[in-house]
């Protein structure tokens, strides 16, 4: 981030940039969001207390937390917007002016993140199970608007239907009866919660460069990747690796619509099919792995097999 | 939903979801939810990777996604019975009790779990609501017969 706004310092642009803020103001108010964010999370770990004792401490920190988040994610609100709606306060907070959503888009992200944040300060694995269930659900919502249709559906699939039920079961199995202290104590909340907000940081510092610096703040010109890639799509008019409504080239006429799990099977098998044979090969062994550490049993004396494993062979 | 505008929130909401799980993944002692937050991680990345496929409007960060799936269920199943068979030795799910796995040049870490203010127990599942109330017994309506045999009152 630190570099980023070095380069920014010395754009001729500058002003047009950062339209009319100055940098200090920009990373001061990244760092107070985010650190309020910090603060809440730290509120809202669980340190021991007392189910009444810390309960307005979690309440607080849950506040906390919140506002970090709808700062961050309504600073994307546009100046329009603020102008016309005449919300000024917001404007002060705002990271990203370019950028604007539709109201999906902010629901989801919020179940996603307040999910998120409960699933890791609960006292209980299985209610962080089934927030990060929560947590799924809106993730697949959010690749269901982003055109990944059969993404959004294995994700359903695979991680609510199975690997959370996984989870489930072995916290059934593994969970000593109820009394678990190293549930309600965490360990460094202080500390990791730091390094959250360091780690969020550098991210959301490296993403504002990016949209900013490299793509000028403005939505309409893209990355050179981007221009490239519509560079190739002008000499390879199939529409199989599309993600959009296209244009048949023999009849202009005859809108062909986005192949939704076809595109995906033809990228996945024709195009990927050495690392789908990796990936089903790493699937193999990771069941066999998982076979042979839990299948024997701790009871059975353990070494008579494996004392007579090279007699035998 | 055009270009950069979906795409920026996007890659902030996949950040965000990447540092909340990095914070779980530290501050936890839990093995499962530990466990459970570097699939947040994952999911944050996978999330990132799904704005960049729609962005580009190619297929390749969906394959990507496709793939860091299949892992996700792999370490899955993997973590999961590491964790099991951890349980047995230990009976405990606490990470800390692991550390003598460590390097033996290495020295402990101290990580002594004070004792919590609460004491109670926690319930080991949610308790649903009973659905249902018990009915009624009244002498009136007593069965007279069961399966064919006579019920005396």
């Amino acid at each position: 981030m630190i570099r980023s706004l070095i380069k920014l310092g010395s754009r001729s642009n500058f002003e047009l940039l950062m339209s009319g803020e100055t940098v200090g103001s920009l990373v001061l108010r990244a760092t107070l969001i985010l650190a309020a964010g910090a603060v809440g999370l730290f509120l809202m770990l669980p340190r021991g207390q007392a189910k009444g004792k810390g309960q307005p401490n979690r309440l607080l920190g849950a506040a906390l937390a919140t506002a970090s988040f709808v700062l961050l994610l309504a600073a994307p609100f546009s100046p329009e917007w603020n102008n016309q709606r005449g919300v000024e306060g917001m404007a002060v907070f705002r990271m990203f002016p370019e950028v604007s959503a539709s109201v999906t888009f902010y629901i989801l992200a919020g179940v996603s993140l307040a999910s998120a944040v409960m699933m890791i300060t609960s006292r209980n694995p299985v209610y962080s199970a089934l927030w990060f269930a929560l947590v799924l659900l809106a993730n697949s919502g959010l690749y269901f608007q982003q055109g990944a249709e059969f993404l959004a559906g294995a994700t359903i699939i695979v991680y609510a239907g199975a690997i959370i039920v996984m989870f489930l079961f072995v916290v059934m199995l593994a969970q000593p009866s109820g009394t678990a202290g190293y549930d309600r104590v965490s360990r460094e909340p202080l500390f990791s919660c730091l390094a959250g907000m360091l780690m969020s940081a550098a991210l959301l510092g490296t993403i504002h460069y990016v949209m900013r610096v490299e793509w000028g703040g403005n939505s309409q010109t893209f990355s050179r990747g981007y221009r490239q890639l519509e560079q190739y799509r002008k000499f390879d008019p199939s529409l199989d690796h599309s993600l959009m409504d296209g244009v048949d080239p023999r009849n202009p006429f005859h809108v062909v619509p986005k192949p939704h799990v076809r595109g995906l099977g033809i990228a996945l098998y024709r195009d990927n099919v050495v690392s789908i044979e990796v990936i089903g090969l790493l699937l193999l062994a990771a069941v066999v792995g998982a076979m042979l550490i839990a299948g024997h049993r701790l009871d059975a004396p353990p070494s008579a097999s494996l004392e007579r494993g090279p007699q035998t062979s | 939903m055009s270009g950069s505008e979906a795409l920026n929130n996007y890659l902030i909401l996949g950040a965000l979801l990447f540092s909340l799980g990095l914070v779980g993944f530290l501050a936890r002692r839990n093995l499962i939810v530990m466990f459970l937050c570097a699939e947040l991680m994952l999911q944050g990345v996978t999330l990132t990777l799904v704005a960049f496929s729609a962005h580009h409007r190619t297929w390749n960060g969906q394959v990507f996604a496709v793939f860091s799936l299949a892992i996700a269920a792999a370490e899955a199943a993997v973590a999961l019975a590491l964790i099991v068979v951890l349980f047995k030795r230990g009976h405990s799910l606490d990470v800390s009790l692991w550390q003598d796995l460590r390097e033996p040049d290495q020295p402990p870490v101290d990580d002594e779990l004070p004792p919590p203010d609460d004491q109670t127990p926690l319930p080991l599942s949610p308790v649903l609501t009973v659905a249902g109330r018990k009915p009624v017994h009244h002498p009136d309506h007593a069965p007279v017969s069961v399966r064919g045999k006579e019920v005396a009152p």
